[in-house]
C-alpha cells in the first residue's frame, strides 16, 4: 500500500494493493474504528462539501477508507447518495491530479510515485483515443461520448463541439474534467455493492447518520404552492414570530426563508410576506433569501430537517402529522397532498387580487 | 385483406426467400430476431425474443416461414432470447438511424411517394455527411427500408458500447437540436486580448463558417448600397452596424476566413446569430430520434421483404447512392417475370418498375410487382382464380 494508492484509491492498482495485503472488509469494518471514521468523513464530505474531506495521515487507513465508504453507500442505497459520492470522490481525485499534473515540469515527474497523465489515460482505456496536438488534444468521439455525455454545461454538447474524422478537440483543462468524468462512473461502478448483514449491523451507527444528513438534504419534489395554513407547525410559528416583528436567530431565519424558497416563493414574494411589520430589515431579508437561492453562492440551500429544528429549539407545537415526516417538507406535502385542490388558494394569488 | 390475398402473398414471399440471398449482420447468433407473420384479423402478432438457436439458420427460416415482416436487434446479448431486456443481459449495440418520409418536414401530404422518396434520400446524404466527414465512421451499412426510407446501420467499434445518453448527444449532433451561436462561439487569446472565434475547422462551426463566407461572396457581388440593405434586412442590424460588416468585409476579409468575430463588431456577430439558425435548419438529418437512442431497437433485415409494399429492403453500396432508384431498384426480380389479376378496391397513380400505372377501382391484370405493391398496401384484393 503506497501513498499514491490512498491518493487515488479508485486505480486497480490500489485494488490491487488491497488485495495482496489480503485484507479482510468485514474484519476492517469491525476491528478498524479510525477506517470507519474515516469512511464516514468521506461521505458526510460528500453531501456537505462536494469532496471526500481531508485525507487521513495513515496511508493504510486512508485507502482503506474508500472500498468501506463504497459499502457505507451501499447499505443506505439510496440513488442520490451513490450519485453525490461518486461526484465528490471524482471532484477529489480531480483536484489531486490537477495539481500534480501541472508540478509535472520540475523533476517530481521521474518519481514512481506521482500520477502521470499517460497513466491516467491508460487506466481508464482512454490512451488509445487521446492524442497530443500543438493545440491540446484529440479525443476519439466514442471515447468523449462516454465520459461527456453526461457532464453539465452548453460547451460539452457534442452539437457545440468541433468534431472532425470522429475525434473532439480539448484543452488539456477539458481533458482533465473528461477524466474527472471517468474517475466518476469509475467509483460508480457496481454501486450499490451486495453488502452482507454481518456487515451492515457493524455499521448501523454510521448509516444512520447518513441517512439524517441524507434527510437534510433531500431534494423535494418540486412544490409551487403557497398555501400558510398548511405549513408544518414550526415554521407557521417562525412566521409568526417574523411577522410580530420578533428578532431570529440567524438559523431560524435560515430555517424559513429556506422552507419558503423551496416551495416556490420568489425573494419578492418572501420580503413581502415578511413585510407585515414594519421594523423587519428587507435588505437583510433579500441578501439571505438570495443567498439560500443560490443567486449570489455557489450552493443551493435546503431547508433543515426536523432533526436539525429540533436540535435548534425550532420544533415547536408538535402534531400527529409530525410524528410520521422527519422533514418539514414532507409535512407540507403531506397536507397538500391531503387537500382538495379546490380549497387552495394560493397565499400569491390573494395578494394580486389584494393590489 | 382476404385470406386468398394473404396465402397467394404468402407462397410468393416465400418463393423470393427460397432464392434471396440474404447476407445476415455479423453476430446474427447474438442478436434478438423478430417477425410479423401473415395472420388474419387486425392488430399484427409480433413474435419476439427469437435467437438463431430457435429459428435456425435464417435463411431456411425464413423460406419455411415466409413471414410478413423479420427484424433483427441492433443490440447483442448473452443469451437474446430471453424474454426481458435484463435476462438477455446486453453486451453491446449498433448505432441504427432511421429516416423516413413520415417525418420529414420538407415533405408535404401532396407529395408523390417519388417525391417523398427523394427528399428522404436528400436527407440521408446529409446524414451520410455528418457521420463520415465529422464522425468519421468507417464501417456504414444503408438500406433502403422497403417502404419510406432509409436505415443506416454503423457498427464501428467506437460506438458499440455507447448508452442511451450518448446516443443521444449523436442524434442531437445530427439534427442541430441546442446549436446555438453562443454554443458555437468560442473565445481565445491573443496575445493579450480574448477574441470571440467561430470554429473554422470541424463540426457545426465549420458548416456555419462556410455559409458566412458564401454570404460574404454574395455582398461582395453587389454594389455598396445593394449590399448595405441585404445586410439589414437581418434582425438587429441597422445602418451603423450594416456599414461596419461592410467595412470590414472590404478590409478585413482575412479575419473573418479564420472564424475571429471580434473584427466586425456586434454586426458580425449578429450575422452569424442569424446564420447559425439557417444553417441548422437546412442542413440538419431529421433522424428518427427513438430508433437510434434505443439500444435494443429491433430493425427490418436488409435483403427481406417488407410486408407493406412487397419492395425489398435493398443494402445499397456507397457508391450506388446517388443512383440508386427506390421505386426500380427495390422491386424484386422474382415479382418481376409475370403479369397477375387483381380486384383494385384503392385506385389512382402508382409509378412503380420504371412504369407509370394509372387504375381503376376494378379488375386488372398487372406485373406482379404492381399486384404484389398493391395487395400490401391494401388496396387491392387477389382475383379470383
Amino acid at each position: 500500500m503506497q501513498p499514491l494508492h490512498a491518493r487515488y484509491p479508485f486505480l486497480s492498482a490500489a485494488r490491487e494493493a488491497v488485495q495482496t495485503a489480503g485484507v479482510d472488509l468485514a474484519a476492517v469494518v469491525a476491528d478498524e474504528p479510525a477506517v470507519v471514521e474515516r469512511a464516514l468523513g468521506r461521505v458526510e464530505g460528500a453531501l456537505q462539501e462536494g469532496t471526500v474531506g481531508e485525507p487521513h495521515r495513515r496511508t493504510r487507513v486512508e485507502l482503506l477508507s474508500y472500498p468501506v465508504a463504497r459499502v457505507l453507500v451501499s447499505v443506505v442505497d439510496e440513488h442520490v447518495l451513490v450519485h453525490k459520492y461518486a461526484r465528490a470522490e471524482a471532484a477529489t481525485a480531480h483536484e489531486r491530479f490537477s495539481e500534480e499534473l501541472a508540478a509535472d515540469t520540475d523533476l517530481r515527474s521521474t518519481r514512481a510515485a506521482t500520477l502521470r497523465l499517460a497513466d491516467l489515460l491508460a487506466e481508464f482505456d482512454l490512451d488509445g483515443a487521446v492524442r497530443e496536438t500543438p493545440e491540446g488534444y484529440r479525443v476519439g468521439v466514442g471515447a468523449y461520448l462516454q465520459h461527456a455525455a453526461d457532464q453539465w454545461g452548453e460547451e460539452w454538447r457534442l452539437v457545440n463541439r468541433e468534431l472532425q474524422d470522429g475525434e473532439v478537440p480539448l484543452t488539456e483543462a477539458e481533458l482533465l474534467v473528461l477524466l474527472r468524468q471517468a474517475v466518476r462512473h469509475r467509483v460508480e461502478e457496481g454501486l450499490p455493492l451486495d453488502v452482507p448483514d454481518s456487515v451492515a449491523t457493524h455499521l448501523e451507527g454510521h448509516t444512520d447518520r447518513v441517512e439524517e444528513l441524507l434527510a437534510e438534504l433531500e431534494l423535494t419534489r418540486d412544490i409551487d404552492t403557497v398555501v400558510p395554513d398548511l405549513f408544518p407547525p414550526c415554521m407557521q410559528h417562525l412566521l409568526d414570530r417574523i411577522q410580530k416583528g420578533e428578532h431570529l436567530e440567524h438559523h431560524s431565519r435560515f430555517a424559513i426563508a429556506s422552507f419558503l424558497t423551496s416551495i416556490g416563493m420568489s425573494t419578492d414574494d418572501i420580503v413581502e410576506m415578511f413585510q407585515v411589520n414594519p421594523g423587519f430589515g428587507e435588505e437583510v431579508t433579500r441578501y439571505q433569501v438570495n443567498h439560500i437561492r443560490g443567486a449570489t453562492s455557489p450552493t443551493e440551500y435546503s431547508p433543515p430537517s426536523c432533526a436539525t429544528m429540533q436540535s435548534y429549539g425550532d420544533c415547536v407545537n408538535m402534531d400527529d402529522l409530525c410524528e410520521e415526516i422527519s422533514h418539514p417538507m414532507g409535512y407540507y406535502e403531506a397536507k397538500l397532498d391531503d387537500t382538495e385542490e379546490e380549497e387552495l388558494v394560493d397565499w400569491r394569488e390573494r395578494q394580486e387580487s389584494k393590489s | 385483406m382476404e385470406e386468398r390475398t394473404r396465402a397467394y402473398l404468402r407462397g410468393r414471399f416465400g418463393d423470393y426467400y427460397r432464392r434471396a440471398d440474404l447476407s445476415p449482420p455479423p453476430d446474427a447468433n447474438e442478436r434478438e430476431w423478430g417477425y410479423v407473420p401473415w395472420t388474419e384479423g387486425p392488430g399484427a402478432t409480433y413474435v419476439r425474443h427469437n435467437s438463431l438457436l430457435d429459428l435456425g439458420d435464417i435463411e431456411t427460416f425464413l423460406a419455411r416461414e415466409r413471414p410478413r415482416h423479420v427484424y433483427f436487434s441492433a443490440g447483442r446479448y448473452r443469451d437474446p432470447s430471453a424474454s426481458t431486456m435484463s435476462e438477455k443481459s446486453w453486451l453491446s449495440s449498433d448505432l441504427v438511424f432511421d429516416l423516413d418520409a413520415d417525418h420529414l418536414p420538407a415533405t408535404s401530404p401532396e407529395d408523390t411517394y417519388r417525391e417523398m422518396l427523394a427528399t428522404c434520400k436528400d436527407a440521408l446524404l446529409r446524414l451520410l455527411d455528418f457521420l463520415e466527414r465529422d464522425f468519421g465512421f468507417e464501417d456504414l451499412t444503408v438500406a433502403f427500408s422497403g417502404s419510406r426510407g432509409y436505415h443506416v446501420h454503423v457498427r464501428d467499434e467506437a460506438v458499440q458500447y455507447l448508452e442511451r445518453d450518448a446516443r443521444r448527444e449523436i442524434v442531437d449532433y445530427v439534427r442541430a437540436t441546442g446549436l446555438t451561436a453562443e454554443g458555437l462561439v468560442g473565445t481565445e487569446m491573443r496575445e493579450t486580448v480574448t477574441v470571440r472565434v467561430l470554429p473554422t475547422d470541424g463540426g457545426w462551426g465549420r458548416r456555419v463558417h462556410e455559409r458566412l463566407l458564401e454570404f460574404v461572396a454574395e455582398l461582395e457581388a453587389m454594389d455598396r448600397e445593394a449590399a448595405l440593405a441585404r445586410l439589414q434586412e437581418l434582425e438587429g442590424i441597422g445602418e451603423g452596424r450594416a456599414r461596419t460588416v461592410y467595412g470590414t468585409i472590404q478590409n478585413n476579409r482575412e479575419a473573418i476566413e479564420r472564424g475571429n468575430l471580434e473584427a466586425g463588431g456586434v454586426g458580425l456577430r449578429t450575422l452569424v446569430d442569424s446564420l447559425v439558425g439557417e444553417v441548422a435548419a437546412a442542413e440538419n438529418a431529421p433522424i428518427d430520434e427513438p430508433v437510434t437512442t434505443d439500444t435494443n431497437r429491433l430493425i427490418r433485415l436488409p435483403g427481406s421483404l417488407h410486408g407493406g409494399s412487397g419492395l425489398a429492403v435493398r443494402r445499397v453500396p456507397r457508391g450506388d447512392i446517388e443512383a440508386f432508384d427506390p421505386l426500380v431498384d427495390a422491386v424484386p426480380e422474382t415479382f418481376r417475370s409475370h403479369d397477375i389479376t387483381v380486384e383494385v378496391t384503392d385506385g389512382g397513380r402508382v409509378e412503380l418498375g420504371g412504369d407509370s400505372f394509372t387504375l381503376q377501382e376494378r379488375e386488372h391484370t398487372v406485373p406482379e410487382y404492381l399486384g404484389v405493391f398493391l395487395m400490401c398496401r391494401g388496396r387491392a384484393e387477389k382475383g379470383k382464380e
